[in-house]
């Protein structure tokens, strides 16, 4: 029976995701970037689209909600996994609402009226059958994962705008996106870039050489050298691993001292970030907001005796608060961090933001 | 996913196409052949004794399928059945996952030997496995050792039959087991496992993970070999007979991941430790990599893990490296530190608890101290009890109150003695049924004064067999930490001992000679095949032929010869015997080592010592012994009280002054003789 065997083949698909979401990262963070995490989200949404059973938007959503809850539970510091449920969620939402000829946009606007008649209207709304349901929203999901591929272009494209000629910039870590950022900057312009090793796990040092190999002036310095440095910079660019509902950032180990060394010496900063890393959390969650790994960065497992006697810790992120940042450079242009409230009710449905 | 998917494909195509087809195999051996677990494992397979609320199999084969085995053959033998169980509802027998897992039971098994002349037997491998423990807990990424492994064997023509993986970790690591402690002499360059190679390094920094990575050949080899019951002593025979065979073994050492095999309690502890304080990450308590409902934890600060439903009392302090499994409740004013709690348990006010291993409903009272301790399922820890360190409590016993336990403690339902009377087949397996000698355990009451008032169970004896080997086995926590010099005056008896039959083989040899007139080349050779075969010295075979010539006549005549009487015996003997000392005394060290072994001779005989000088001269005169050796040694040898004595005694003096004058006299005489 063909629908058997590829139903089984979808959940072997998703188990086998679900064991690399927690394999993941062993170390050094995501193994994987961002973005290639939420592309490879997205295609296993859209099989589960394609081959799942369902019959009305209802369903679909309640498998989908089902499975995401799964995959960010399975590695709750890897937001953009969720991200992309609640983006899919929405495009079925939007086509549903389409397919029964009422506007989508009403529906979203958060208001008092809405707050009180909602509730009757929710889940059951979308029981209604409709033939072309299914490739209508796979056809969205495929539209989405062309705005993902295009993500890195597009935050690169505005780089000249923010990038000018004999600037000293800093950065700290390696981030894919801000690497491709600088170096769309650096064919027209000349400009030096300061890069914080970011230890123990020293992505700086990758990126110092990603960056020189296409001729751009890098400078490799240590964490505890930023508060020095910064006075000579203009401006501070880095990337992040999640913009938090707030505005702030869930960012790589020594992101907040470059931020308050930034703020002291008025430097701005400035985020590039793409959509995909907007997530409707918040910084008070404490126990999915951290990650430790294991220590054997900080203090080898080789160094012997003395394990026995120190605790040692070895956490990857820092979180930055909004008031710190200058402007955030995503895909669809430049924001500031008050705004990011507003992106986010562009992307994901209310009702969604809790899987 | 399906990017990926094509790319991994892509890669193995090109690269490897006949490994590609076939899936990646494990054995896991989810039985230790050892009771070092006793008590507790006669109740529990130790494969799924908890660390860290999970079963200690479930690493293992979280570790095998991260690793991207798909197919696992799990060979159970002590308490398969519960083993099984597990398996059967554990994620890894779910029809989704990605490690196809085989569970092969049999009581016949009595060491890894049998397991894998099984694996041969069955023909289960037909490629390249992964051999490992049940309760080895690592996250140490072999891939990168099996593609050497691969390429080696693709290179060499299959001369590699197995590749070991060793973590870099400096001596004195708690999670180095002291009786696990390995020197590897390695081959710097191929990494090649060796004895004796030109170029080699003695690494004395590795810790053993129990992990090789085995050619089918290995299951082949245990099959022919009847006698290779575990890893070493294959390792042993591929040694040997590296030459003959040649075969070779190779390490792969690594400096990333974790990886330690948990062989007794010390070592349960500090792997424990180290997976609460993050070291064997991804497999973090709160990552739940088993899948099971409600295991799930939370992780905050100072790595503290806590379970669904745990509460925790007033002013109670979770002060570092604690995890606690669900629906546990702690009272008031405790101090956790160091420790793992498992699921149900109760405990009231005012305890303290330091490196507390305690599983699964568990209920301790208020007032009470644990120190560096097992608690199993069930136990029950009365008021104002203290455990010291390194006690365990078994299954279901209860403790207390008002109790101290000594240090080193072990508790247990099942009475000592029952384990003796069906003990009789001696094998090192836990291999043994106990429900039948249940009813008896009950009648014999238990000792107020070992368990307290309200207290169940029974001390546990450490040792009940003589055999040093057993004794280690019933060593529940490993060998003690500091080195002792027990051992090592052991290693002295036992030299001492080889010394003892070669000398005795040499005093055989020289009669044998003496009767049957044997030329003194022959004997010689003798001596040397003997040298070789206790493996001995020449400075040890000089002496103790020295010393076999001169008690030649209290041999032969008993030990009541007089002085004359002896050295009349013993001088012709000495002619006799002249061209086999001249063999071994050639250079000058030689000469004094000779002459030591004489005097510690004569120290002992103090009633034949003036039977040494005639005995020095004669040797100088059949030129065994140099003028300048025999004068050196008697200006600088004195040692002790004894041998001053001896050399200062009258009668020694003058005749040695006598002598001497005499073989000045005789030198010159000599001289003028041979024209020297």
């Amino acid at each position: 029976m063909p629908g058997a065997d590829k139903e089984t083949d979808l959940t072997e698909r998703i188990e086998a995701f679900l064991a690399d979401l927690k394999r993941g990262g062993s170390g050094t963070g995501p193994l994987r970037g961002s973005g290639e995490m939420a592309r490879e989200t997205t295609y296993l949404l859209r099989r589960i689209t394609a081959q799942a059973r369902w019959s009305s938007a209802g369903d679909l959503m309640e498998i989908i909600r089902n499975e995401g809850r799964r995959m960010t539970a399975a590695q709750p510091s890897e937001t953009t996994v969720g991200n992309m449920v609640r983006r899919v969620l929405k495009i079925i939402r939007e086509e549903y609402a389409r397919s029964r000829g009422s506007s989508e946009e009403t529906e979203q606007q958060e208001s008092l009226h809405k707050l009180l008649t909602a509730g009757e209207l929710s889940e059951e709304n979308f029981r209604q059958h409709f033939v072309h349901l299914k490739a209508n929203v796979i056809e969205a999901i495929n539209e989405l994962l062309t705005e993902l591929d295009g993500t890195t272009d597009n935050i690169a494209m505005q780089a000249l705008e923010h990038i000018h000629s004999n600037e000293v910039i800093m950065t700290v870590g390696r981030s894919r996106t801000v690497e491709a950022f600088l170096k769309d900057a650096a064919r027209k312009r000349k400009f030096h870039v300061i890069v914080a090793e970011c230890a123990p796990f020293c992505q700086g040092h990758e990126m110092a050489t990603g960056l020189s190999k296409v001729g751009i002036e890098t400078t490799v310095i240590a964490d505890a050298a930023i508060f020095a440095v910064m006075s000579r910079v203009n401006k501070v660019i880095i990337g992040t691993q999640t913009v938090l509902a707030n505005g702030g950032l869930r960012a790589v180990n020594g992101t907040h001292s470059v931020a308050l060394a930034a703020r002291h010496h008025s430097t701005p900063l400035i985020i590039c970030a793409p959509m995909f890393k907007l997530s409707p959390q918040f910084p008070n969650e404490e126990d999915t907001f951290h990650k430790f790994v294991s220590p054997h960065e900080v203090l080898p497992f080789t160094a012997g005796e003395i394990l026995s006697k120190v605790n040692v810790h070895c956490p990857v992120f820092d979180y930055v608060p909004p008031e710190l940042i200058t402007l955030f450079i995503s895909n669809i242009g430049g924001n500031a961090p008050s705004y990011i409230y507003r992106l986010m009710s562009e992307l994901y449905h209310p009702e969604d933001h809790k899987l | 996913m399906s990017s990926r998917g094509g790319k991994q494909k892509k890669g193995n195509v090109t690269s490897e196409q006949e490994e590609e087809e076939q899936p990646l195999q494990a054995v896991l051996v989810a039985d230790s052949f050892n009771r070092r677990f006793f008590p507790i494992s006669k109740d529990q397979p130790r494969a799924l004794l908890p660390l860290g609320n999970v079963a200690m199999i479930d690493y293992t084969l979280e570790f095998l399928t991260s690793t991207g085995v798909q197919e696992t053959f799990v060979f159970c033998c002590w308490m398969s059945n519960k083993i099984k169980d597990h398996l059967l509802k554990s994620k890894w027998c779910r029809p989704t996952s990605p490690n196809v897992v085989h569970i092969i039971t049999s009581d016949l098994y009595r060491s890894l030997g049998d397991v894998l002349r099984d694996v041969d037997a069955k023909n289960l491998v037909r490629n390249d496995f992964i051999l490992v423990y049940g309760d080895v807990v690592s996250n140490i990424d072999v891939s990168q050792a099996l593609q050497e492994h691969r390429h080696r064997r693709k290179v060499d023509k299959n001369i590699s039959v197995m590749t070991m993986v060793f973590k870099e970790s400096s001596p004195g690591h708690k999670t180095r087991c002291e009786e696990d402690d390995v020197i590897v002499a390695m081959d710097s360059k191929s990494k090649r496992f060796s004895m004796v190679t030109d170029e080699f390094e003695i690494r004395h920094d590795l810790l053993d993970c129990h992990i090789s990575i085995c050619s089918p050949q290995v299951a082949e080899l245990f099959t022919d070999n009847f006698d290779y019951q575990t890893r070493n002593d294959f390792v042993r025979g591929i040694l040997v007979n590296e030459e003959i065979l040649g075969n070779q073994i190779h390490l792969y050492v690594t400096q990333d991941g974790y990886g330690a095999r948990v062989s007794n309690l010390q070592m349960y502890d500090s792997v424990s430790l180290d997976m609460v304080r993050r070291w064997v990450y991804p497999l973090t308590p709160e990552a739940n990599f088993t899948d099971q409902q409600g295991q799930g934890c939370t992780h905050s600060r100072h790595n503290v893990y806590r379970g669904a439903e745990v509460s925790l009392g007033h002013g109670s302090q979770m002060e570092e490296n604690v995890l606690i499994g669900r629906d546990t409740s702690i009272g008031a004013n405790c101090h956790i530190s160091n420790s793992v709690i498992g699921n149900n348990c109760t405990i009231g006010d005012n305890v303290v608890l330091d490196r507390a291993h305690m599983w699964n409903n568990v209920h301790v009272s208020s007032n009470v101290e644990i120190h560096q301790s097992v608690v199993c399922d069930g136990a029950v820890v009365k008021e104002a009890v203290r455990l010291n360190k390194q006690c365990v409590l078994a299954y279901n016993v209860v403790i207390g109150p008002n109790l101290s336990l000594p240090e080193g403690t072990v508790v247990s339902m099942h009475h000592p003695e029952e384990e003796e009377e069906d003990d009789d087949d001696e094998f090192l397996s836990d291999d043994q049924e106990v429900g039948h000698s249940k009813d008896k355990t009950r009648q014999k009451a238990f000792n107020p004064a070992e368990v307290g008032p309200e207290g169940k169970g029974y001390i546990w004896k450490a040792s009940m067999n003589d055999t040093e080997d057993e004794e280690l086995a019933q060593c529940l926590w490993g060998l003690v930490l500091n080195p002792d010099p027990e051992s090592d005056s052991e290693s002295e008896a036992s030299e001492e001992s080889q010394d003892r039959t070669f000398q005795l083989e040499v005093l055989g040899t020289l009669q044998r000679g003496l009767e049957e007139n044997i030329v003194c080349d022959n004997l010689v050779l003798e001596i040397n095949s003997l040298k070789y075969a206790y493996n001995i010295t020449l400075k040890e075979v000089m002496q103790i032929l020295t010393r076999v010539v001169l008690e030649y006549p209290f041999q032969q005549q008993g030990t009541q010869l007089t002085t004359l009487q002896y050295t009349g015996s013993l001088l012709p003997l000495l002619k006799t015997w002249s061209p086999v000392f001249k063999n071994y005394i050639k250079r000058a060290q030689d000469h004094l080592d000779c002459l030591s072994a004489v005097e510690e001779l004569f120290l002992e005989q103090d009633t034949h010592q003036t039977a040494m000088v005639k005995v020095l001269m004669k040797m100088y005169q059949l030129e065994i012994l140099e003028e300048e050796a025999i004068l050196k040694w008697f200006s600088t040898g004195a040692t002790n009280d004894k041998s001053r004595q001896l050399r200062k005694n009258q009668g020694v003096m003058r005749r040695m002054s006598l002598w001497r004058k005499e073989s000045e006299e005789d030198e010159s005489s000599e001289e003028g003789e041979c024209g020297r």
